[in-house]
């Protein structure tokens, strides 16, 4: 799954991350992670990544509150978002570690 | 994670709830066609969550064009979530019918622009040869087809019967009255419609777009029972597997008769207009898109008839 995940590229990712601490509904999504992660989500994106993501259990939808319907993070999407972002966490340390050892990057 | 710093609009909290359901106003025509570009079930599923968001992004070129762009592999990958093993063999069935009718319907017009011509040019080896494939593949095609697919229409008309369904009866008795419509028009053509040198070019060109619609009346007919009957069973599997060798049967004749027609480009030069590129690259085109719909939708088709049953 995880390998999966990476060909994904990052807007699964993104919505993951958004939906990580409350559930959320598309618009609210979109807007989530372009104020918290400076990404921007086109609608086509954002769908296209939702469906794939319940498809694979990794997040649900909830019941419609009014027009909307909310999604949520399963614990299955959360456990592959928890390995997500330690496997990035990893290569952050190592990329800023050997950075660092670069002549003239001592403070990277 | 960092929360974000400000409310989002028309008054709802962070995760965007709004306090009362609101009157939803129609939606713009570039929305709705957008999405209508979309399979059926991803429609039935996701279209007006999708009509929302585009409401509150407020619409737009730009915003309709990202989700008319994803509708492509939306229609090449669907959600597996989206349909059960019955309903993938469904939907399949029903775009590969009327992607297997169009191709059937450009090897038509290619054996009339050729086979069927009073003069026929000076023959090549592998001219010949490309018309022998043609006509035996697309006439196999033709009763793999039909063969594979009697069962699931006997089974869909008992049931069209049994629940007093005029309209499903007529849908699946559309590959007979299409047919019969176009002959209608045939007799009318050659009542009014005669050339000196056999049909003219207007009647030619009418006849043929009227062919191609009583080939996508009599393909969406049965599509639209299948949709509306939702059909399971042994049925379905059988007609899913045979549909892709009929499709894989027609794909080769749509590819003898590609090589004919550049057989007839390369040495009947100079004979009729097979020398002319136009209609040689149009037709190529559009085989090579009804191919493509054709072979991917049984394929996939083929592919949940194979796995092992789930809930059927």
């Amino acid at each position: 799954m995880a390998e999966e995940l990476d060909r994904w590229a990052d807007p699964p990712l993104l919505v993951l991350a958004s939906l990580a601490d409350e559930p959320r509904h598309g618009y609210a999504i979109i807007q989530d992670v372009a104020q918290t992660m400076g990404v921007h989500l086109s609608a086509g994106t954002l769908y296209a990544v939702i469906s794939r993501l319940e498809a694979r259990g990794l997040i649900e939808p909830m019941a419609p509150t009014g027009r909307r319907r909310p999604y949520r993070i399963t614990a299955t999407g959360a456990e592959e978002l928890a390995q997500q972002t330690e496997r990035m966490r990893q290569v952050a340390h190592v990329a800023c570690a050997r950075l660092s050892a670069r002549p003239g990057m001592a403070g990277a | 994670m960092r929360k974000a710093k400000r409310p989002a609009r028309d008054g709802r909290g962070v995760s965007g709830h709004r306090n009362a359901p609101q009157p939803q106003p129609r939606a713009p025509l570039l929305d709705r066609a957008a999405l209508a570009l979309y399979p059926p079930a991803w429609r039935a599923r996701y279209r007006q969550e999708a009509l929302d968001l585009l409401c509150d992004l407020g619409g737009g070129a730009a915003s309709a064009a990202s989700l008319a762009w994803r509708a492509v592999p939306a229609w090449l990958r669907p959600p597996r979530h989206l349909h059960g093993q019955a309903g993938r063999m469904r939907a399949s069935l029903a775009t590969a019918l009327v992607a297997w009718s169009v191709l059937a319907g450009l090897g038509l017009v290619f054996d009339q622009l050729t086979q069927q011509q009073p003069v026929l040019p000076p023959g090549h080896a592998v001219i010949g040869w490309s018309y022998a494939i043609f006509d035996v593949a697309f006439a196999v095609s033709g009763l793999i087809l039909a063969a594979g697919a009697l069962p699931l229409w006997l089974l869909m008309l008992r049931r069209a019967r049994r629940q007093r369904s005029g309209r499903d009866t007529v849908y699946l008795l559309m590959p007979a009255l299409a047919p019969a419509g176009f002959l209608a028009c045939l007799v009318i053509l050659a009542r009014f419609g005669r050339h000196p040198h056999g049909v003219g070019p207007w009647w030619f060109a009418a006849l043929t777009l009227a062919g191609f619609a009583a080939a996508a009346a009599a393909a969406a007919g049965p599509a639209l029972a299948l949709r509306r009957l939702r059909p399971r069973g042994p049925a379905v599997r059988l007609a899913a597997i045979t549909s892709a060798a009929a499709v894989a049967t027609m794909l080769l004749a749509s590819a003898a008769s590609l090589v004919a027609s550049a057989g007839l480009s390369l040495w009947a030069r100079g004979f009729a207009a097979y020398h002319q590129a136009g209609p040689i690259t149009i037709y190529l085109a559009l085989v090579t898109a009804a191919g493509a719909v054709a072979a991917i939708s049984t394929g996939r088709g083929a592919r949940a008839a194979l796995a092992r049953p789930r809930g059927l």
